[in-house]
């Protein structure tokens, strides 16, 4: 059978071949692959040093290595687009943060204070209806065209005629004046502390309008029709930060390099490569590989295995990213709900603690009301945590000594899925039956809106650094989350409406402080759990400081 | 298999049937858009909140400018007659998620995923292929049972538990095939010609770019190619040896030819068949069925693309790359039915 033997003959080769493919081109491109993925790092500031013609050649500038490289892993099916005047969703914050400037920032660590970034300092008129910036002089964009009150008055125009999802930002807003190259004056539609927190958010990055108008760009009324810089501001960035933005592979990569016109000096890295990878256990061993640098979101269950590894490092920070529990003040849609104590004992059953272990593996905080951990006036030791006993002897005060039944309505997703269950098993102990209503998210917004759940729960993050982010929505009968809850108590609006046109920072903070009081009496929401972030990052990266907003600030870090 | 030896009557006859083959696609499509239209506009969901967003949903400016923007005001009827209607003009519509035209987006994908299905594909048929012929060949020998044990896997082991475990031994553990990713981290990308990064990086000259894409499509052809390697393995097996107990074999064996002539010339001819069919079908199916893959391998293809759109039902993109699935399914089954009348001139009559 001479046919049979070619056959295997062949079968062998074809198999072989494969591998050959498989395990040889690794050995005959070997470079590439397997060797200077871990030894890059360590070995281009070396290499540089070894080879010293350059420094003679290029007198006093380039003196030392060429900046080394990040590779950041991530997960990036959120970036839909990358104009900041039209991008709202979060990893876009990050990168707008290292591509363009604000005229004003809030620095990691202290969240309460706003510093100069863009603007070297600013005036409040005494009705709180003026503010004039006083821009940083002789700044450049990486373009080289000077950054002008002109380009302020571009930029935060353009991003209210975009009419796109981020325009609501410059709702305060009703003028923007350039009175010369350096002042701004803004005039506000009401007086509001928070408007420099809003300016601080890169929805409000200062682009350079000489560049987006010859790209197609316009801040003319009619933007939301005519506007065409889209398309190139996803590719490139138009601004004056430390990076500026090469490439955009949607799903798959993000790459920014140094701007060499960078006012606040020179980044200390060369690049940034943001890649895409949406699996955890796959990130984490791409950074133990050497493949990656650093995994901003690492998930909970692998911390102990990336602690382990003794050529990492793990950062814990605090986020501002919160899931709450929500239940109506109504008596048509729950008669037993609409009495504040069985709200309170709702509130005091469920297993607070039980929940952040088993689902974020103890990864999570709490604070005392909805206003989150890290916003000014926030005691972390106000905090109630379970008390069934206490739970019980309300629901009897109330007269619902036997229990009631209620629907527990959510959008559903894994995650979800998981608390969901805590809650009902939780508040089954105190003989409360809670039904779960698991729904499709926009329906269960649209629900929500139309106000006809009862008890739900659901997820709050700021757009922007000021406490009015909760005490607004979660107070005003007429706003937010309060109005689609049916909550209203007009103590709770006596205090927000202090915190949200109070420009006394200390009367402010007492107001913060009432009004948690009157929040945790009323029991309408509870937070649930407050998330953690944890990062993971080779030893070599150093400066890593974790920012709620912002993430990762590319600037500050060296490797 | 030459079609210039075909009589021209013949030839006629094919490239009419090829014809009247493509203008059934274009009652296919238009029942493809209605039937997607109507069951995605049956699940009960708000389109506004997808596209605006939760916040924005408060300000009737932003909210009013998206309805005139997607036409969410009109009837439904009519919201599928414009659909059909820029359809006809080359439009896919604009996605409500990435508030791109959905065509950008699908070319933006496809590249990615039509590489790594051809690579599948060719690992699928390198190795089934052959496999196939020998169990059939030496049935009930050593090489059928390591057919059926490697059939057995590729049909059992899903993707998303294949994929992981690949990647932790020959990625992490032995280190000798690189990680996720169409390409290392630091390198850089060859310049988007075609989107496909072999042909890409040859068209550069950047044969370092290529080696390693080339090393980066291993492990996911593998996970994914397996499955259909398993299909084309047992029937390839199966098809043979019906075939080679049929008695123009035996003629042929008779007549004095070689072993290797009777199985490969005589006998595979007819024994193929049925393996195109089923290869037709896993192609199209390598070209949409990624997603597990593609979500391991972080591979930006258009199967992740497509879940997306489902979850977040944005009806323009589920519209856009259910029609691309089903013009791939109907173009790959049209290619089929001619290699058919190649194999086999009975089926052209």
């Amino acid at each position: 059978m001479k046919a049979t033997r070619l056959l295997f003959a062949l079968f062998v080769v074809a198999v072989l071949g494969l591998n050959l493919v498989g395990c040889g081109a690794p050995a005959t491109t070997a470079p590439p692959t397997s060797a200077p993925a871990p030894a890059q790092p360590t070995a281009a500031p070396a290499q540089p040093t070894a080879a010293p013609p350059k420094p003679t050649a290029v007198p006093p500038t380039a003196t030392s290595a060429p900046p080394p490289t990040l590779v950041m892993v991530m997960n990036l099916d959120d970036v839909v687009t990358l104009d900041p005047d039209q991008a709202y969703e979060t990893t876009n914050l990050m990168i707008h943060n290292s591509t363009y400037d604000t005229l004003v920032e809030f620095k990691a660590g202290d969240l309460t204070k706003v510093t100069p970034r863009l603007a070297d300092k600013w005036e409040i008129s005494p009705d709180g209806l003026n503010y004039t910036f006083t821009l940083h002089p002789g700044v450049k964009f990486a373009s080289g065209n000077p950054v002008t009150a002109e380009d302020v008055r571009f930029s935060w125009t353009r991003l209210k005629n975009l009419k796109g999802n981020p325009s609501f930002y410059a709702d305060v807003i009703t003028t923007v004046q350039a009175l010369n190259d350096t002042t701004v004056k803004v005039t506000l539609t009401d007086p509001s502390p928070a408007f420099l927190s809003i300016v601080a958010a890169p929805a409000l990055s200062v682009l350079d309008s000489k560049l987006v108008k010859s790209k197609g760009g316009t801040d003319a009324a009619d933007a939301d029709k005519t506007d065409k810089a889209k398309d190139w501001l996803d590719q490139n960035s138009a601004g004056s930060g430390p990076f500026v933005q090469t490439s955009w592979k949607p799903k798959a990569e993000i790459v920014l390099e140094a701007n060499p016109n960078s006012w606040r000096g020179k980044p200390k890295l060369g690049k940034v490569i943001i890649k895409h990878v949406a699996d955890p256990t796959t990130a984490l061993q791409m950074l133990q590989r050497g493949d990656a640098d650093l995994v901003e979101s690492l998930d909970p269950d692998l911390v102990e295995q990336a602690k382990a590894d003794a050529n990492l490092n793990v950062v814990i920070g605090q986020t501002l990213d919160q899931n709450y529990l929500a239940m109506t003040s109504s008596a048509a849609l729950s008669k037993p709900l609409s009495d504040k104590r069985v709200r309170q004992a709702v509130a005091l059953s469920i297993d607070y603690d039980g929940l952040i272990k088993a689902l974020l593996r103890g990864y999570g905080s709490r604070a005392p009301s909805i206003i989150p951990l890290g916003v000014l006036g926030v005691d972390p030791k106000m905090t109630q945590g379970r008390d069934l006993t206490k739970a019980k002897a309300l629901l009897k005060e109330a007269g619902y000594e036997n229990g009631f039944t209620v629907e527990l309505a959510y959008g559903s997703n894994p995650t979800r899925e998981t608390i969901a269950a805590k809650i009902k098993n939780d508040l089954k102990e105190a003989g409360i039956t809670a039904n779960l209503k698991p729904m499709e998210q926009s329906v269960y917004l649209t629900d929500m809106r139309a106000q006809k759940l009862s008890m739900a729960f659901g997820g709050w993050t700021p757009d922007y650094l000021d406490p009015t982010m909760w005490t607004d929505y979660f107070s005003y009968a007429d706003r937010g989350i309060a109005k689609r809850m049916l909550y209203n108590n007009p103590e709770a609006e006596k205090y927000a409406k202090i915190v949200g046109t109070e420009l006394d920072l200390a009367k402010r903070e007492q107001a913060i402080k009432d009004l948690q009081k009157v929040l945790m009496d009323d029991m309408a929401f509870t937070m649930l759990y407050q998330n953690q972030s944890i990062a993971a990052m080779s030893k070599s990266v150093k400066g890593f400081a974790y920012h709620p907003v912002n993430f990762v600030s590319f600037s500050d870090l060296s490797k | 298999m030459d079609l210039e030896g075909l009589p021209s009557e013949t030839a006629m006859g094919l490239s009419g049937h090829i014809i009247r083959r493509l203008l059934l696609v274009i009652p296919m499509l238009i029942g493809v858009t209605l039937l997607t239209f109507v069951v995605s506009h049956l699940v009960p969901t708000n389109p506004i909140v997808i596209i605006v967003g939760e916040k924005a949903l408060d300000k009737p400016d932003i909210v009013n400018a998206a309805i005139e923007k997607w036409g969410l005001d009109k009837s439904l009827p009519e919201q599928y007659l414009v659909y059909l209607w820029n359809l006809a003009r080359g439009d896919l519509g604009t996605s409500f998620k990435t508030k791109r035209p959905v065509a950008q987006d699908l070319k933006d994908f496809l590249p990615a995923t039509i590489e790594l299905a051809f690579a599948s594909m060719l690992f699928a048929l390198v190795v089934g292929l052959p496999l196939g012929i020998l169990a059939a060949i030496k049935s009930g020998s050593w090489v059928d049972h390591l057919s059926r044990l490697v059939s057995l896997l590729g049909a059992s082991m899903p993707p998303f538990w294949s994929g992981l475990m690949v990647l932790f031994l020959f990625y992490y553990k032995l280190q000798i095939l690189p990680g996720p990713g169409r390409i290392d981290t630091r390198l850089t990308a060859p310049p988007t010609a075609t989107g496909l990064y072999l042909v890409d990086a040859l068209l550069r000259g950047d044969t370092q770019a290529f080696g390693n894409s080339l090393q980066h499509l291993i492990l996911p052809s593998i996970v994914l190619g397996w499955f259909t390697l398993a299909l084309i393995c047992r029937i390839t097996r199966a098809s043979l040896l019906e075939v080679l107990r049929m008695d123009y074999i035996r003629t042929a064996r008779a007549k004095g030819l070689r072993e290797r002539t009777v199985v490969l010339v005589h006998a595979m001819r007819n024994a193929f068949i049925p393996t195109l069919t089923v290869l037709g079908l896993a192609f199209a199916g390598l070209m949409t069925g990624a997603i597990m893959t593609e979500t391991i391998f972080a591979w930006p293809g258009i199967g992740r693309y497509a879940v997306e759109s489902a979850a977040n039902l944005d009806y323009p993109a589920v519209l856009g790359t259910t029609l691309l699935i089903a013009v791939i399914y109907i173009l790959v089954n049209l290619l089929v039915d001619i290699l058919y009348g190649v194999l086999d001139p009975r089926i052209r009559e």
